[in-house]
């Protein structure tokens, strides 16, 4: 580069964009890359010198090993369970004709709008010891054990419900991609309802169950609720275990050593995910793509016996949603007793969470670290996106890599490194301590919700017509103006639907807030949780079923937004 | 009006534009013409200022303008898929570059309503979104947007280039007459010699960024000075001379070269007081168009050549008829024969 080239782009350069990658470098340097790191000293260094007692430790531990060994029969056991009810309810409302379909799909699309700790609470005040269906069963079988829903069975039954979301979105639409010609060519050579769905369907969605699967896999072995609320003592997993141990200085290496032992698992088996992504995705060769047309079941038997399966598989979907708020709408004595009468309905736990600060706190905490993390996640990967798509260099790309680790990794491995490392005061930080206060908090909800919305955004950003730049600048548009007039409009809608997932997905988080809220600013997570607790008061449940009906409200009216009027369109 | 003065640009190892010299005249509609990758949008670019030239120097009415800011340069730009932006209304995109340089909003409003005057567009069309217009209204806002700022110069990066065929006819012609109308310095980029043909006062033929020739349509078309140039425009015969013995072609091609004439200038009928090489051939096919016919000709000794005979001249010949042909010399293009060909 000669000299008029070097003093000419010396010249271009910005004070503002230096200030700004500045910041993106340190955030990446000392969030993201230097916690990851830091957890491998805590757990192999000790005064400076290499020790392996961590290891000894979790191998003499007992419990430790026995929530390893729960947590994968968890995530085998899922994995048969949610593949079985997940495939089930996709071929139910997508591809046989199932009378009433579109009805169905609303009860099985309910775990899309509640999910994680008021999923698990709302399952366990319906079947719980004290829960409608509990006492419903025990007036029909007066014999019926009512302890019955706890442990291994509990929370398999619960998360198999809980985690067929993933089925419900992917598999269906790959279902709907089918070629129908495919179809109707193995029906023209006399293949029956069931040898077509075995030999032609199922086969294209292969490499779309095997990567649920694996998601699947994943979910149970860093099981959080389900176990936490229903596993009770006897069946505890490794997040619940990685909790306990690290809420004392003395057993902290051991919750960062099985905190990696997940990071590992899954490091490993999302690799093991991309390969069957290479290697199975099946490209069409039809000239003409024809619609997938609903399959008549043409035995009668199987027929009805679908239709029976269909409905059943509906009413377990729906009866805790509209039990949660049926309830939400009676008295602590109603909710306690889990009886429902006319005179025991009101309104006055709404109005308690409206009129009552202290009833509202959580909601207002939530609220504030749900926006404020969305907001700074969106900025960020706004900015990192368009440094991605200008500079397309090494260290562009070393930036979306940096920006990505998040995503390979359990939200419990980024909490436990984000504790281990900034209980001391950390220079890079300006020699603060981190853990206790309410930032803590918020930079993990940033950090854990950077890859997703950092793919979407930049997604955004590349489908951007490159001209439209060009055309600005000749027009006499500086950069910023540029980004601020023609960029940020377009890509507005779609950063703004990532915005509101993002929200809705803090919202009431319980994963990663139950490492790291700060005790006087409770956020509704750990608020619904506690509730479930044996000794929790018949007013706070009623509270928690107020706080669970309105996320619902809030997650379908996010969900409409982001997916029903884009699909519509 | 616009000279570049050994202008070469380099992306890594690869060279893109050779060692350009070209004079553009005050007025001219001028077009850069070639196959894809040829370097003739990087120098297009490069004028406008995406583009920073590695050496060499870009000058416009005698100033030096190289390194001078995109926004000071005064080029007004019509990109490929017109870059109009979406989320603003007619109005707004017109208005969009006197906004950036900051007009009173009563500046703007009487600017963006008289050049929509000039390029036909309704006021009612001014509020419309883009999406709601025709391909035509389009590049007249594209047009528009360039024009509102009063450039020296327009560019045009194959503005047609995405248009079906019919559409491509009715731009063309349009956006001649605006050209007329406007009389500003126009510099064209396409690969389409047709659009290049019938637009320019004269085009630059580029080719793995070596700028081949420059010339009117008539001077490219019919005095191509390379090989490459006469095959990229139009259609025509390549023949070997040393494939046809006894014939006078040996004499008026040089020995060592190669000759070209266009498959029009290939008759099949005497040419009274023209100089020609007659060749004996055999007609392999012939399809017909109606106002024309096309022929495939066999030339004894070897080799084909195709030929275009319009109805009117009552030449009727079928598959298999012996035939005389007659190649005009003036109309014999030769070039030296590649290395290997020799």
């Amino acid at each position: 580069m000669n000299a008029r080239n070097l003093s000419a782009r010396l010249a271009s350069v910005n004070p503002v964009s230096i200030l700004l990658y500045g910041l993106i470098a340190w955030f990446v340097i000392a969030f993201l890359i230097y916690p990851n790191l830091n957890i491998y000293g805590e757990i192999f260094f000790k005064d400076g010198k290499f020790t392996l007692e961590a290891a000894e430790k979790l191998f003499s531990s007992e419990r430790a090993m026995r929530s390893l060994y729960n947590s994968f029969i968890l995530a085998f056991s899922l994995v048969i369970t949610v593949n079985v009810v997940g495939i089930t309810l996709v071929l139910i409302s997508e591809y046989f004709d199932i009378k009433g379909a579109k009805f169905l799909r609303l009860g099985y699309f309910t775990t899309l709008i509640y999910s994680g700790v008021v999923l698990v609470s709302g399952y366990k005040f319906v079947y719980g010891e004290e829960g409608f269906m509990t006492k419903l069963l025990v007036q029909w079988f007066p014999s019926f054990n009512t302890t019955w829903f706890h442990g291994y069975w509990a929370v398999l039954f619960v998360m198999t419900f809980a985690c067929t979301s993933n089925h419900f979105l992917f598999l269906s639409n790959a279902i709907r991609k089918i070629d129908f010609q495919t179809v109707e060519a193995a029906r023209n050579m006399g293949a029956s309802t069931w040898y077509i769905l075995r030999r032609v369907v199922l086969p294209v969605l292969k490499p779309t169950i095997y990567a649920l699967t694996i998601l699947t896999f994943l979910t149970g072995l860093a099981a959080t609720s389900a176990p936490l609320i229903l596993g009770g003592k006897e069946f505890q997993t490794i997040t619940p275990m990685i909790l306990t141990f690290s809420k004392s200085m003395t057993s902290r290496d051991l919750a960062a050593l099985l905190a990696l032992i997940l990071g590992v698992a899954t490091l490993v088996l999302l690799t093991v995910m991309i390969r069957f992504e290479r290697k199975g995705n099946f490209m069409s060769v039809s000239k003409v793509k024809s619609e997938l047309v609903k399959q008549k079941i043409r035995s009668k038997f199987g027929n009805i016996a679908a239709h029976i399966l269909a409905y059943g598989l509906f009413v377990l979907y729906i009866v805790p949603v509209v039990l949660i708020i049926i309830f939400s709408f009676t008295d602590a004595a109603s909710i306690s007793t889990a009886t429902l009468n006319l005179n025991s309905f009101t309104l006055d736990n709404y109005i308690q969470v409206f009129s009552s600060m202290s009833a509202f706190k959580p909601y207002l905490v939530s609220i504030l670290y749900a926006a404020a993390a969305s907001v700074i996640v969106v900025a960020l990967a706004l900015a990192a996106s368009r440094i991605v798509h200008k500079y397309k260099n090494k260290w562009a790309l070393a930036l979306e890599y940096a920006l990505l680790i998040p995503w390979i990794l359990p939200s419990t491995l980024i909490a436990i490194g984000l504790i281990v490392t900034f209980n001391t005061p950390k220079l890079m930080i300006g020699n603060t301590v981190l853990v206790g206060t309410i930032w803590m908090l918020l930079i993990a909800y940033v950090i854990i919700h950077i890859p997703f919305t950092l793919r979407m955004v930049k997604a955004s950003f590349f489908s951007l017509d490159s001209n439209l730049e060009d055309a600005a600048r000749n027009l006499g548009a500086k950069p910023f103006y540029t980004f601020r007039k023609v960029l940020l409009p377009i890509i507005l809608p779609s950063t703004l639907a990532v915005l509101a997932l993002n929200f809705n997905g803090i919202l009431a988080d319980y994963d990663v807030t139950v490492f790291l809220y700060h005790p006087l600013y409770q956020p509704l997570g750990i608020v619904i949780k506690n509730s479930t607790d044996a000794q929790a008061l018949a007013d706070t449940k009623a509270l928690t079923l107020v706080y669970s009906v309105i996320l619902m409200i809030m997650s379908s009216v996010t969900l409409y937004f982001v997916y029903g009027r884009n699909s519509r369109s | 009006m616009i000279t570049f003065q050994n202008v070469d640009i380099k992306f890594g190892e690869f060279h893109a534009v050779k060692n350009l010299n070209l004079h553009i005249r005050e007025g001219e509609f001028f077009t850069f013409l070639g196959p894809s990758g040829c370097g003739k949008t990087t120098t297009l670019r490069s004028l406008v200022g995406f583009i920073m030239p590695t050496s060499g120097q870009i000058l416009l009415k005698d100033a030096d303008i190289t390194r001078l800011p995109i926004e000071k340069r005064e080029i007004g730009m019509v990109f490929q898929s017109y870059a109009l932006f979406p989320t603003m209304n007619v109005y707004e995109n017109i208005a969009f570059g006197l906004r950036v340089k900051k007009f009173s909003k009563a500046e703007v409003d009487q600017k963006v309503k008289d050049i929509a005057r000039k390029v036909d567009l309704k006021d009612d069309q001014l509020f419309k979104k883009v999406s709601e217009l025709s391909g035509g209204q389009q590049q007249r806002v594209a047009i528009a947007r360039a024009l509102v700022l009063k450039p020296s110069i327009l560019v045009l990066d194959e503005p047609l280039s995405n248009l079906d065929a019919k559409l491509r006819v009715q731009l063309r012609n349009e956006l001649k007459q605006l050209q007329k109308k406007f009389g500003i310095t126009t510099i064209y980029v396409t690969h389409d010699q047709e659009e290049a043909l019938t637009l320019s006062d004269r085009i630059g033929v580029f080719n793995h960024g070596v700028l081949e020739q420059v010339g009117t349509p008539l001077e490219v078309y019919n005095q191509s000075q390379t090989e490459f140039v006469c095959n990229f425009i139009g259609d025509i015969n390549r023949i070997d001379p040393r494939m046809v013995e006894n014939s006078r072609l040996n004499d008026v091609v040089q020995p060592g070269n190669i000759a070209y004439i266009r498959n029009e200038k290939v008759s099949l009928l005497p040419l009274q007081g023209i100089d020609t090489v007659e060749l004996k051939g055999k007609i392999a096919d012939r399809e017909f168009y109606g106002l024309y016919s096309k022929y495939v000709l066999e030339i004894a000794g070897g080799g084909r050549l195709k030929t275009i005979e319009i109805e009117s001249r009552q030449v009727q010949h079928e598959v298999g008829d012996d035939v005389d042909i007659y190649l005009p010399v003036r109309d014999i293009l030769q070039y030296p024969l590649k290395e290997g060909e020799a």
